[in-house]
Order: structure tokens, then sequence, then C-alpha cells
């Protein structure tokens, strides 16, 4: 099976390798595995607590090409958003960007996945913010 | 027991009831049946007698050898085919404890191959980075950092015999009582399995000169 032309450059070139400071308040890190192929994936981002949205955001993943690359994409993608907009991101969008072929699509779940957790992270650490959030929504 | 095991179709050829791997009463082979336990007609379980599977396994080759069929009748020529080609997957797949226990979660609804990242213990999975982030780092090192990979793979080694052994343990508990919970631990120590596995296969790069 080929890789497509983007999953060769990010894997390449990844984007964004590396970590941010874990025990930051505004550091949220996602630590995601897929154990059918022994992949790891962390990602972490940096948000700045005044405008919630994404400054910065690292990722190593020890795993294939196509989690390499979807990762390296996710990191790409989230810096500039804020943190709901990140949440929207999905796992389909990185298949169509990467013409990942279907065997290689848990890896994009898996890039999901580890956005997600990285959110939940962050929000768990902001703690107060998250209801005062949650309170305003429901008001 | 045998009419689980081989199936309740009439025979093909004479229509007897009940006819077994070779009819009783026409003697024709009959369609191999496809879930491997009671192919080999054994109760599925997960601490099986691999030597006397070994035995089974002869056993049925010689009966089963397409070459015994070639002059009979097309039909069972190519049931005689079909039985070797499930005797082969059969065998390979029960043989060996980690494929045979992969086996069971299969066919108890476990689907080992499409988890999600739920069933991964977190400790798990830093545990599993950082030792891929220092196997990464020893790699890149110099020549003299040889050593310090030789040194996590015997590591990475410990751990495997360490998980095989917790695998045989909870293995024969399952099969004394056939719990959930037990073959939910069982995809545990086989995903801490995987990963290790592949620890091993990064930290075997030998002698690259």
């Amino acid at each position: 099976m080929a890789y497509s032309d983007k999953v060769l450059d990010h894997y390449n070139n990844p984007r964004n390798v590396g970590s941010l400071d874990r025990a930051s308040s505004s550091v949220g890190t996602g630590m995601v595995g897929a154990p059918e192929c022994g992949d790891v994936m962390k990602l972490q981002i940096q948000v700045n607590d005044a405008t919630g949205i994404i400054e910065d955001a690292k990722f190593k993943t020890f795993g294939c090409g196509s989690a390499i690359a979807s990762s390296s994409l996710a990191t790409e993608w989230l810096k500039g958003k804020s943190v709901d907009e990140a949440l929207q991101i999905k796992n389909t969008d990185i298949v169509n960007e990467l013409s990942l072929p279907p065997v290689k699509i848990h890896c994009s779940v898996l890039a999901e996945d580890a956005i997600k957790a990285a959110i939940s992270d962050y929000r768990k650490k902001q703690g107060s913010d998250v209801a005062v959030t949650a309170a305003q929504t429901v008001a | 027991m045998r009419d689980i095991i081989l199936g309740v179709s009439p025979c093909w050829n004479c229509g007897a009831s009940e006819p077994g791997r070779f009819c009783d009463a026409c003697k024709a082979l009959q369609p191999p049946v496809r879930e491997y336990f009671a192919f080999f007609e054994v109760p599925p379980q997960l601490a099986l007698d691999e030597k006397d599977l070994q035995q089974r396994f002869y056993a049925l080759s010689r009966k089963l050898n397409p070459d015994l069929f070639s002059r009979k009748s097309p039909q069972e020529a190519e049931y005689a085919l079909d039985a070797t080609a499930v005797l082969n997957d059969a065998y390979r797949t029960l043989r060996d404890p980690i494929s045979r226990a992969q086996y069971v979660l299969k066919l108890e609804g476990f689907d080992v191959g499409e988890q999600s990242t739920k069933d991964v213990p977190p400790e798990l999975l830093e545990e599993v980075f950082e030792l891929n982030m220092a196997l990464e780092e020893a790699n890149m090192g110099d020549p003299e950092a040889m050593d310090q990979v030789a040194g996590m793979r015997i590591r990475f080694e410990a751990m495997l015999i360490q998980t095989d052994a917790a695998v045989a343990k909870v293995s024969a508990a399952w099969d004394a009582t056939h719990t959930r919970e037990q073959l939910s631990e069982l995809r545990g120590l086989l995903n801490r399995r995987k990963y290790i596995t592949n620890l091993i296969d990064k930290a075997n790069v030998p002698d690259r000169v």
C-alpha cells in the first residue's frame, strides 16, 4: 500500500514534534494508544487562558506513517483555534486531507481521540472555569 | 457433543443424519466445520494440551490428504481441499497460546482488532511512551549506545516473560470458571504484550554497520 504525498510529507517533515510543560495549568495533555498496532500518541495543547485560543500544539507519536501524519496534521490545525472549535475536528477531516486508505482510518481516530483527551485534560485543570462555562450554557 | 461439534446437516451424499466428519453410512467426507476447536473435536479452552493437538493435526492431515480423494467424486475432492485448508489455519491458530487466546476472545465476542484507546490503561500508555522515548534516545546516540539498547532489550524480554506467565495464569483460570472478567483481563494482557513485542522489535536492530 502506498502512502499519499501528504502523508509522506508529514512523515518526512513532521510539524510540531516535541513537548510542552505538562505541569502548567494552561497545557492539556492527551496520551492515547492503539493496542492492535502498538502505537502510542502524545498530543499537547497550550491554551491562552484569557482568550481560550490554542496558541501552541506539540505531539510525539510512536507508530506508523499514517499515525505520525495524522497527529502532525492535527497539531497544525489546532493552532489558532479556540478550544470549542478544536472539538469540532473530526477524524474524517483528517482522512480526507491525508487520503488515508480504509485500513488506516483508525490512525485518524487515534488523532481525534488525542485532541479530545488533551482538551479534557486542559479543562480538568481549569476546573472551576468549566463549571462557569457549563452554567452559562444552561442559562 | 458430536452434534455441536460436527454439525447437524444430513450427509450430502446419502442423506443419513448426523454424519460426523465422514458419513457413518456411506463413508463420504463431509464439508468441514469452520470453528477451530470443533474441527479438532476438542472443547474450547485456553490452556490446551499442545502435544495432543499436534497428534490430532498429524492424524487429520493423513485422513484428509487431498491425494486420497483425487479419484473420488469432484464434490469430495473439493471438501478434502477445503478441510485441509481449515486444518492448517486451525492448527496455526490453536497451537500458539497467544493466537489461541486471540481466537477465543473473538469467539467470545471481544473484538480484538477494533479497540479504542479507552481499552488501554493510561499507566500502560505512559510506560510504553517513556520506554519508546528512552529507546529512541539510545538509538540516536553513538555506537556506545548499542549497549544501552541491548540492555533495554533484555528488560523488554523480561517483561514479555512476565506477561506470558500472566497470560498462562488467567488462561487456566478461564478454563476453570469462564468469567467475562477473566477474558477482559486476558485482552488487557494481550494489549500489553503487543506493545512489548513492538518494543523488542525496535530494540532488535542489530549491528547496522
